[in-house]
């Protein structure tokens, strides 16, 4: 499982390279498949560009205790789309509803623009494409609160067609 | 994984060397300084970045070129991308020493956004934090020039103050306030225009935009806010969406610290609320000082998103959007309520209102706990009985929405915030506890560290049996909650049940009134310390059939931690009659326990080492519950079915059954003892001519041959018997219908072990000081180092009485 870690505002950036935080999501993850008796290994669309449904995307929440491996404790959103996971980390005191939220509206965005399902390797090339994602949806890590219309406007902004 | 090619881009950019790394940085300096970076360069930065980043390692460039590229990225000349990417490895290099970039002369507001997020990196030993803020601060100060946009700055403040809040003065946090407060309240409510695209053929239009709506297509009926909706947006919105974003974060930070008017008498606090809600509109709020002001607007802007959460939205997702607007503003409020106790009466009635109307609907369940916060924060201020909504929220809740992640997530958030709570016997929250055991039941992997956390606010004397309990058929509740679910979705016409006929499925069994009080017990939703666990017994086992589902598996798994935490959590202050009841009722649930073996053999390692604990602490309980144990070891089947248990009760009755520890131990009870675990050990080294032999655990050999030896010590008749028995375990070890069913090295240890055991009784007065030493020497460091040293002095004795040197281990 590939993973993408968003910082918010209130996380100081974690170790380098901690592998542990991966770990945290991918477990999760297969565990909340396993209780559910959904597959563990989800068929991957035939085609890169084919639309994805989020509505039935597994997703949850839990926390890490301070210093493992933030110096905080933090409060983890995730979101498992196919083979990926995204995950969010927020202050315990952030609107995990809206943390929610935004790991939706993010998470299909990547996976078009930076073709995640596809055979290439976009993922690790084009950190410039993320950011500029980062910046509209998580701008310094702040979460906004945005209304279906507002999401067009700034999909519209960056070139975004509308997929309804 | 990452696709094939993926991994390969990443396993080499990770080995590049260090000279490598150079000479590619020169190559892209290279690029980078000719006429117009182009796609070329933009390859090279990318491949750059991906060096950077993916190593374990900081990276170290050359100092010119980090010159190099933080030119590149405050030139206007740069394309966006390039820019992008020169801050995207900038920050990946941070901490970096040799950077020089400031934020001071950049007057474009997106470069100066993209700038700060690399100085915000640097982790503030040059006070960087201070200097961007200090900026950002100015350039919001005055009016902007044109094209110039302060979307863009607001969430790099955000995160300046959430880095250091003390990065702003005084009058700056006021200006900015004063701002805000505009923001919220004061957007436009007519829609934006399109950008004109330009080109011959386009017509500039005249046409004037509409208002904006409210998210059920209706006119905006009062100002503008995030659940406003129009098909542009002009910049004053943008910026209150954004004011709305940051505002709990600012609020915390600076919300306090105003020069609030030392005014704390109640009726004063009540007509000042008054008076603000007559004047809402009128010129007197502008004469407040920043700070109140921003909160009043606040305020307002939280109660007009209640209002609006109650529209039915035309776009689907526009719900969950107003569900965690009304979760902001409710709590935005208590917030407010904090930093000025004037503005509780005033949302006292507001989110009781709220409450009726939401209380019903399952999907805003999540928004009903900051509610809940909001009234045991505020309601001795305004003399409220909330206890309705207390009781709403932990009777029902769980009951009803166990399987909801997120919301069981946020609620045991909720009772870990309020543990004070909890310490109170009668109240609805403690009472509660086997509904909070619901969420784990169902969401164990997410919650069982949160439990851990909760489990020693629940516990206490009152509560510690049937707690006890709970942990012990916590699979089974996950099962019948299963069952509950599954049942609750039949259509009603599948639901009947003939009482005359016997349940073949659990789903059946639900209903059937030979099961369903025990369900309603398993399911119960309040504490019923009365009701004896016994009756859960044809229960368990209807719910065996659901034993290997992942979920019941998942939470079996969570139950041994739990349990060790329980007993040590009680250990701290249970009694005398606590202690031996919960061994009685240890001994008692081992045979009642939900068939999943991997789950029976954990709780029953857990239980032997509570057992020990328990013992240890209370050393007495061998002689008073002398029944229960003789019982419980004089059963041969728990040799086989409960080994560790057995071994280690045998063990403590060796140990504690003595006078040193209870004067009330006679001679009579520890030769009762001796008998009923002499028969035992007769049963299970008994070598039958013609059946089958079948295998024991060898350890339940030794802890017997130990335990008899012991108290053969104590009370010396009985050492001849003992020494005779000991004397033919060698015949045992030998028997081929013994050899073929132990091993080697199993079989040696208890020949081994037999006759240190007949040595040590072949000089009685040192067995008896080693294995029954004055109970004040027992607390000592001696006594412990006697019990670690035992196998050692055994073997010393051994070796003094029996030299033939093939008889020693190694």
């Amino acid at each position: 499982m590939a993973l993408g870690v968003l910082p918010s505002p209130a996380c100081p950036p974690a170790p380098r390279g901690s592998p542990y935080r991966w770990m945290q999501v991918a477990s999760q993850c297969q565990l909340l498949q396993s209780s559910s008796g959904r597959p563990s290994a989800p068929q991957l669309p035939q085609l890169p560009d084919e639309p994805v449904l989020l509505q039935d995307a597994p997703g949850g929440l839990f926390q890490l205790p301070p210093g493992d491996p933030f110096p905080e404790r933090v409060t983890v959103a995730w979101l498992s789309v196919v083979a990926l996971a995204f995950a969010l980390v927020c202050d315990p005191q952030e609107n995990l509803s809206l943390a929610e939220i935004t790991l939706r509206r993010l998470a299909p965005r990547l996976l078009a623009s930076l073709r995640l399902l596809g055979p290439g390797a976009d993922v690790l090339l084009r950190p410039e494409t993320i950011d500029v994602l980062l910046d509209r949806f998580l701008p310094h890590g702040q979460m906004l609160f945005l209304n279906e219309l507002f999401l067009q406007a700034v999909d519209r902004e960056m070139g975004i067609k509308a997929s309804r | 994984m990452f696709t094939a090619a993926a991994e390969s881009f990443l396993k080499q950019a990770r080995e590049i060397q260090e000279e490598e790394l150079r000479r590619f940085a020169s190559r892209v300096a290279t690029v980078l300084q000719g006429p117009e970076p182009g796609p070329e360069a933009a390859d090279c930065l990318q491949r750059l970045h991906l060096s950077v980043a993916a190593s374990k390692y900081p990276r170290r460039l050359d100092g010119k070129f980090v010159d190099l590229l933080q030119a590149v990225l405050c030139s206007p000349k740069s394309p966006e991308q390039i820019q992008l990417l020169c801050a995207a490895i900038l920050r990946e290099m941070s901490p970096c020493n040799d950077l020089t970039l400031s934020c001071d002369e950049i007057r474009d507001t997106k470069l100066l956004s993209l700038v700060s997020s690399v100085l915000l990196a640097q982790g503030n030993k040059k006070a960087e934090v201070s200097a961007v803020g200090q900026r950002i601060v100015k350039v919001l100060e005055r009016r902007l020039p044109e094209g110039q946009s302060a979307r863009y700055l607001l969430p790099v403040l955000s995160n300046v103050i959430r880095l250091s809040p003390e990065s702003l003065t005084e009058e700056q946090t006021n200006v900015i306030s004063k701002k805000l407060a505009d923001w919220l309240r004061y957007a436009s409510t007519q829609q934006g225009v399109p950008q004109p695209s330009g080109g011959f053929f386009s017509t500039p239009r005249s046409r004037q935009p509409g208002p904006v709506t409210e998210v059920d297509g209706a006119i905006a009926t009062d100002f503008f806010t995030v659940l406003s909706v129009g098909q542009y947006y002009t910049e004053d919105q943008w910026l209150n969406v954004q004011a709305f974003s940051m505002l709990r974060n600012w609020l915390l930070c600076y919300g306090a610290k105003g020069l609030k008017p030392p005014n704390s008498d109640d009726k004063m606090g009540m007509d000042r609320s008054v008076m603000s809600v007559v004047s809402t509109t009128s010129t007197a709020g502008r004469l407040l000082p920043p700070k109140d002001r921003l909160r009043e607007k606040a305020f307002e802007y939280c109660q007009r998103l209640i209002e609006q959460s109650n529209r039915r939205p035309l776009k689907k997702d526009d719900g969950d959007l107003q569900k965690a607007c009304l979760i902001e503003a409710v709590t935005i409020m208590d917030i407010i309520c904090k930093q000025d106790s004037s503005y509780v009466y005033r949302s006292v009635s507001f989110l009781k209102i709220l409450h009726s109307r939401i209380s019903g609907d399952a999907t805003y369940a999540r928004a009903l706990l900051p509610i809940a916060q909001f009234f045991l924060n505020h309601g001795k201020t305004a003399a409220v009985d909330s206890d309705a909504i207390y009781k709403h929220l932990f009777t029902d809740i769980p009951a009803q929405l166990f399987h909801n992640p997120s919301l069981a997530f946020e609620f045991v958030q909720f009772c870990k915030d309020n543990t004070q709570l909890f310490t109170e016997t009668s109240s609805i929250f403690r009472q509660s506890f086997p509904n909070l055991f619901k969420f784990l039941a169902w969401n164990s992997p997410p919650l069982i560290s949160e439990f851990v956390d909760l489990l020693p606010f629940l516990l206490d004397a009152s509560t510690a049996i049937e707690i006890f309990h709970l942990l012990l058929d916590l699979p089974c509740l996950t099962a019948a909650l299963d069952v509950q679910l599954r049942s609750t979705a039949l259509p009603t016409s599948e639901r009947a049940c003939d009482p005359a006929v016997k349940p073949t499925t659990c789903l059946e069994a639900f209903r059937h009134p030979q099961y369903k009080s025990m369900f309603q017990y398993l399911l119960r939703t309040k504490s019923a310390p009365e009701e004896a666990p016994q009756r859960l017994i044809p229960l368990r086992q209807l719910l065996g059939s659901l034993s290997s589902s992942p979920r019941v598996v998942q939470c079996a798994e969570t139950v041994p931690v739990l349990l060790e935490l329980f007993f040590r959590v009680v250990a701290e202050f249970a009694d005398a009659r606590l202690i031996n009841q919960l061994v009685v009722l240890l001994l008692q649930r081992s045979d009642q326990l939900y068939e999943i073996p991997a789950f029976k053999d954990d709780v029953y390692r857990v239980l032997s080492s509570q057992l020990v604990m328990l013992c240890k602490l209370r050393p007495a309980l061998v002689v008073e519950l002398s029944t229960e144990i003789l019982e419980f070891s004089g059963t041969v089947g728990n040799i086989q079915n409960k080994e560790a248990i057995f071994s280690h009760l045998v063990w403590a009755v060796g140990e504690y059954l003595s006078v040193s520890y209870d004067k009330r131990c006679t001679v009579e009870q520890i030769s009762r003892f001796f008998e009923t675990l002499e028969a035992m050990l007769f049963e299970i080294t008994q070598l039958r001519p013609l059946a089958s032999t079948p295998s024991y655990a060898p350890r339940a050999i030794s802890v017997l041959m130990a335990t008899l030896t012991k108290l053969a010590a104590r009370s010396q008749d009985l050492i001849p018997r003992v020494s005779m028995f000991l004397s033919k375990m060698r015949t045992f070890v030998q028997n081929p219908a013994v050899t073929s069913v132990y091993s080697e090295e199993d079989l040696e240890e208890i020949l081994i072990r037999a006759t240190e055991l007949m040595n040590l009784l072949k000089m009685p007065s040192v067995a008896q000081f080693v294995f029954t030493p004055p109970v004040d020497v027992g607390s000592t460091r001696f006594q412990r180092e006697v019990n670690e040293t035992l196998p050692f002095a055994l073997r010393i004795v051994t070796r003094l009485l029996e030299p033939a040197p093939s008889f020693m281990p190694g």
